[in-house]
């Protein structure tokens, strides 16, 4: 069938590449063309003070990575971080979203309120965070002085352990709502019966969870994880902006690092070749992941 | 095991789902709760099965109430209309669930399995997915799934509402045989009254919460106790004449516009000037060829052809029609003047009022 189009006749088929035309260009623009020219400046020395002397220079900024012992600390730090806040916000989660389900009255403002850290710019979170692990005069510290929880002040943000404790800490608060709506959309489309047919084999609460809920949210889960691992091991700016990566280099995940090698010590090429390193590790990761939790697969149970 | 319901009642916030319902099924029995959508089935079913909490009346399993007794404790098996098969879980794993959520030992259990998979004829299903299986397999499992454990009650709610018309038809007659075989009380769920009257050792026919009439097939369909019994069972339905009662030489007769027919076997149960509905279902009526013995005469509406019958629509005149059953091979034409034999021992009559059934003097 053609359609008219002001005087002219299009095929179905025309009209629709001409749809689309505006979006791969956006995509072409916006998406593929930093990435390739990122990969094209991890084989460059680029100094953006003296582009003049940009050169080629094949693997050396690899190399150069390879070699830095923070690259390492920092490929090492970023495994912590991703790990524990994924571990955690998963955890939160689905235990949220298992509590959220429950048709119990008022529940619909909670459900509402979930959204709330979601929402918020992550540069005012972490402003107020800092606030908050002020050990001086932060809620946090006075909140545990007054409850006897602790005799004396934690320095949140400024020894190395409880820096990145702190880190995971925002990440978990501000992402775990993401795991809740995702699970809780998941859990309403559970069919009832299915616990029914659970009690009536005898099933108690327990194995109802684990042989009824578990199983349907297998899927999100997995999903979820991936997603959550890719943003969590990118993810520069909750870090930059709550510890800057400090103490010393003790909360440097590899986004750090490529952004301290690119801006403060002017090496662009070394920070490009960074995000390289980063999108191959992501890309096998995931990968192996998908594979082995059975994703890829053909999936015929339904 | 009986199973016996008392003056049960049930809302779910201010609507009154069940109003109290008494029922009594007798043990081993096949028993159908029979209704329109929405009267109330499930909710029973579910409150027999401890799923659904009772507001008020007993339930009982033999001499035993069990209204608060879990799931679990009641040794009831239920089929779902879903069928809710264990997505996760192989046809073996499905099938086993039960026992071994209970504890029994692994050699039992897979015995348990085996002889089950056999009599229903699915060994060959046993490593497989549910999403793998088709709707009348799914079925089989779910059935299995339910006897594994030897029940002493087995409900199932609409078990054949997702198949397609020739499997339900031949598992109309499974369920039957499985039920004899499995020697326990069946309380089955329809809005089917095929399936009711071809399965079942008695209905219930249920409307909006209430039981209209407990009885064996026949007797729900050969003397149904109201109108709304008349009206829903029997296809084609019946069809019910609005009159009132006047005496001709001392005998009642029915009489509107359209027909008069004599009520002799009522004679001590009618008032002259009572306000009734006649019913007759077209399987009972006949068409006459001289007017003397007819009961109403009308025109041939249309002639609708049923397999071996027709089913023939005559109007009265006056708005009214009423239908008839013919052998397909009888001769009748649209438009024709057509005369209909009323026979008066094979009609019902119903208080208008009351909407009940005016019973024969016993
Ligand atoms: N959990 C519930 N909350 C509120 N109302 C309900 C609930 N379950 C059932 N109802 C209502 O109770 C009435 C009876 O429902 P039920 O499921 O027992 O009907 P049914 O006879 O099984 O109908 P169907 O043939 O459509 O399955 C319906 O009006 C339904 O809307
Ligand atoms: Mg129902």
């Amino acid at each position: 069938m053609a359609r008219r189009l002001r005087g002219f006749t299009l095929s179905d088929q025309a009209v629709g590449v001409l749809f689309m035309v505006p979006f791969v260009l956006t995509a072409l623009f916006f998406m593929v063309y930093p990435i390739v020219e990122a990969v094209r400046m991890a084989f460059f020395s680029y100094n953006p003070l003296r582009p003049d002397l940009s050169a080629f220079v094949g693997l050396s900024n690899f190399s150069y990575i390879f070699d830095d012992q923070l690259f390492w600390t920092s490929f090492w730090q970023a495994t912590v971080w991703t790990s524990f806040s994924i571990v955690f916000q998963t955890l939160f989660g689905v235990a949220i979203a298992l509590l959220l389900h429950q048709a119990l009255p008022g529940i619909a403002i909670f459900r509402g309120l979930l959204l709330f850290p979601y929402i918020v710019p992550t540069v005012v979170i972490a402003l107020i965070w800092r606030w908050i692990f002020n050990p001086e005069i932060g809620i946090v510290n006075y909140a545990l002085l007054a409850g006897g929880v602790i005799s004396e002040r934690i320095y949140w943000l400024s020894t190395p352990e409880m820096a990145m404790a702190s880190t995971i800490m925002l990440n978990v608060w501000k992402y775990t709502p993401f795991v809740v709506i995702c699970v809780l959309a998941r859990l309403q489309s559970v069919p009832l019966e299915l616990y029914d047919a659970a009690k009536v084999d005898g099933a108690g609460v327990v194995r109802r969870f684990i042989d009824v809920t578990l199983p349907q949210l297998r899927e999100v889960l997995i999903v979820v994880v991936v997603f959550r691992t890719i943003w969590t091991f990118n993810k520069f700016e909750e870090i930059y902006l709550l510890t800057k990566g400090g103490p010393g280099t003790s909360t440097f995940n590899l986004a750090v690092y490529a952004f301290e090698q690119s801006i403060a010590n002017l090496k662009l090429g070394v920070g490009a070749a960074t995000g390289v390193i980063m999108m191959i590790m992501l890309s096998i990761g995931s990968v192996i992941y998908l594979r082995s939790a059975g994703f890829a697969r053909e999936e015929t149970h339904g | 095991m009986e199973v016996s319901l008392e003056a049960i009642n049930k809302s779910f916030g201010s609507v009154r789902v069940l109003k109290d319902v008494s029922l009594h099924f007798p043990s081993r029995k096949f028993v159908t709760l029979l209704g329109p959508s929405g009267c109330g089935k499930t909710t029973l079913l579910r409150m027999i099965a401890g799923l659904e909490t009772v507001d008020s009346g007993l339930i009982r399993f033999g001499d035993k109430v069990v209204n608060q007794l879990a799931p679990r404790d009641r040794n009831i098996a239920m089929v779902f209309q879903s069928y809710a098969l264990y997505p996760q879980m192989s046809v073996r794993q499905n099938l086993a669930y039960g026992l071994r959520v209970r504890g029994t030992p692994k050699a039992a259990r897979a015995e348990a399995v085996e002889r089950v998979a056999r009599i229903l004829e699915i060994e060959n299903l046993l490593e497989r997915r549910p999403a793998q299986l088709s709707g009348g397999q799914r079925q089989r499992v779910a059935l299995g799934r339910a006897m594994v454990r030897k029940p002493d009650i087995f409900l199932m709610d609409e078990p054949l509402s997702n198949l397609d018309a020739r499997l339900r038809i031949t598992m109309r007659a499974e369920l039957r045989r499985f039920h004899l075989d499995l020697g326990a009380t069946t309380v089955y769920v329809t809005h089917d009254q095929l399936e009711a009257m071809t399965m079942s050792d008695h209905v219930a026919v249920m409307n909006s919460g209430m039981v209209q009439q407990f009885g064996t097939p026949a007797e729900v369909y050969g003397r149904p106790a109201n109108l709304f019994v008349a009206g829903f069972i029997g296809s084609p339905p019946m069809n019910l004449m609005p009159g009132r009662i006047e005496a001709e030489n001392g005998v009642p007769v029915f009489a509107n516009e359209q027909s008069r027919v004599p009520l002799r076997h009522l004679t001590q149960r009618l008032q002259v000037g009572q306000h009734v509905v006649l019913g007759a279902r077209p399987q009972d009526l006949h068409l006459a060829s001289s007017t003397d013995e007819a009961s109403a005469h009308g025109r041939v509406w249309v002639v609708e052809l049923v397999g071996s019958e027709k089913l023939v629509d005559i109007d009265l005149g006056g708005k009214r029609r009423i239908a008839v059953q013919v052998r397909a091979d009888a001769h009748v034409r649209e438009d024709d003047p057509v005369h209909v034999r009323i026979d008066p021992a094979q009609v019902h009559v119903f208080d208008a009022s009351t909407e009940r059934r005016v019973f024969e003097a016993a």
